[in-house]
């Protein structure tokens, strides 16, 4: 009787002691797991910081030798000495100042997108230089009449511009048109002071927005452009 | 004490000529010998490079590129260029200055000495000139500040 009784203790503590070696094992296997994906955790972040790091050398050094063709290239504009002696100071001044300022010229400009925005500024200068000569033309108009029929006024207006550059190319545009003196800019609301009606009208009419906004790729709607190329298209297809 | 500008259009005006007039600058000092500038003209539009800067982006933003201590460095540099080159003329046996002399040195004819000399001098000048007026108007626009920190350390 008493023979059982032990040996079915000893069973029970046999079976007790399996459950708690497996459980155990379960634990084991568990922490093994997660220091697993730790480490792999920890792996892949050291890989991408070194990622982002070469990314940012890279970018560093695309602005650095971007920053210096362009000095170089003003620098030769002003000098006008050929001679190596003057070219090579001319060289080294543009190396040194941008070694300095690499980070001034290019920052927030998104990579791979400076030919299209410069091939895009050079087409808007052109339409920037009519609408300069037609506000002469209306502002003299105006100031040459003898009733001199003028109606100064303050427009505001939201911009939908984001970048920095490309709402500083707008305010100056606003201010070379004759008419119309950009402000104040305050968290995207311009304050244009504007001579007359029509002129104030024609700020209104957003055109010069939509065609800066689509000099920087600032897209969200149809522009002047694309609507121009969309019809060629109907009339191609209508025929 | 200057603070962030919070005015976008001459911030960011602001960073993209500042590379401009560092290398116009460096043009004026450079061809100091052959046209109109030298090395205090070119100097001073460093200077106000720098100052252009601090009133865009805060004296801190600025503190990054020149602090005062680098400032003063530097101006002791020029002043050393400059006397240094006079007292070799000196050394090799001409008046203080006399660039002519330093032809020995440098292996070149006495007259192609003189333009180098005199553009050694220029840069000398230039770098002191920038740095003392780089100086002059960070002391100017932080005597507040020190006074604030005495406020408020009180």
């Amino acid at each position: 009787m008493e023979v059982t009784l032990l040996l079915e203790a000893t069973e029970n503590a046999f079976r007790i002691m399996e459950k708690a070696r497996v459980h155990a094992l379960g634990v084991l296997d568990t922490a093994v797991q997660f220091t697993g994906e730790q480490t792999r955790f920890l792996e892949e972040k050291r890989w991408e910081l070194l990622f982002a790091g070469a990314q940012r050398r890279k970018t560093r050094f695309q602005n650095f030798v971007g920053t210096t063709l362009i000095l170089f290239a003003f620098w030769i504009l002003l000098s006008g000495q050929f001679d190596a002696f003057h070219l090579t100071l001319g060289a080294v001044c543009c190396t040194v100042a941008a070694y300095l300022f690499h980070d001034l010229l290019f920052a927030n400009v998104r990579v791979g997108d400076m030919r299209v925005i410069a091939a895009r500024f050079i087409a808007y200068i052109p339409w920037l230089i009519q609408q300069i000569v037609l506000s002469n033309l209306h502002v003299a108009s105006v100031v040459l009449r003898p009733k001199m029929p003028i109606d100064p006024q303050i427009v505001t207006f939201k911009t939908k511009l984001e970048t920095d550059i490309s709402s500083v190319t707008l305010a100056n545009s606003i201010t070379l048109t004759p008419g119309t003196i950009t402000m104040d800019i305050k968290d995207g609301v311009y304050y244009v002071h504007a001579l007359d009606q029509k002129v104030a009208d024609d700020l209104n009419a957003g055109e010069m927005e939509d065609r800066v906004a689509h000099i920087f790729m600032e897209a969200d709607h149809l522009y002047v452009q694309d609507v121009l190329d969309a019809a060629r298209i109907y009339d191609v297809l209508r025929a | 004490m200057i603070r962030d500008s919070q005015d976008v259009i001459v911030k960011t005006l602001a960073r993209l000529l500042m590379p401009f007039i560092i290398v116009y600058a460096l043009y004026v000092v450079m061809h100091g010998h052959h046209s109109p500038g030298g090395g205090f003209q070119g100097g001073v539009i460093l200077a106000a490079g720098f100052v252009l800067l601090g009133i865009s982006y805060g004296l801190g933003e600025t503190r990054k590129r020149m602090s005062e201590k680098v400032a003063g460095v530097i101006s002791s540099i020029g002043v050393f260029i400059y006397a240094g080159i006079g007292a070799l003329c000196l050394i090799l046996g001409g008046n203080y200055l006399d660039y002519g002399k330093l032809s020995k040195v440098l292996r070149v004819t006495p007259a192609q000495a003189r333009s180098l000399g005199i553009l050694g001098v220029e840069i000398g000048v230039a770098l002191a000139v920038m740095a003392v007026m780089f100086t002059i108007f960070f002391v100017i626009f932080t005597v507040g500040e020190s006074l604030e920190d005495d406020r408020s350390g009180k």
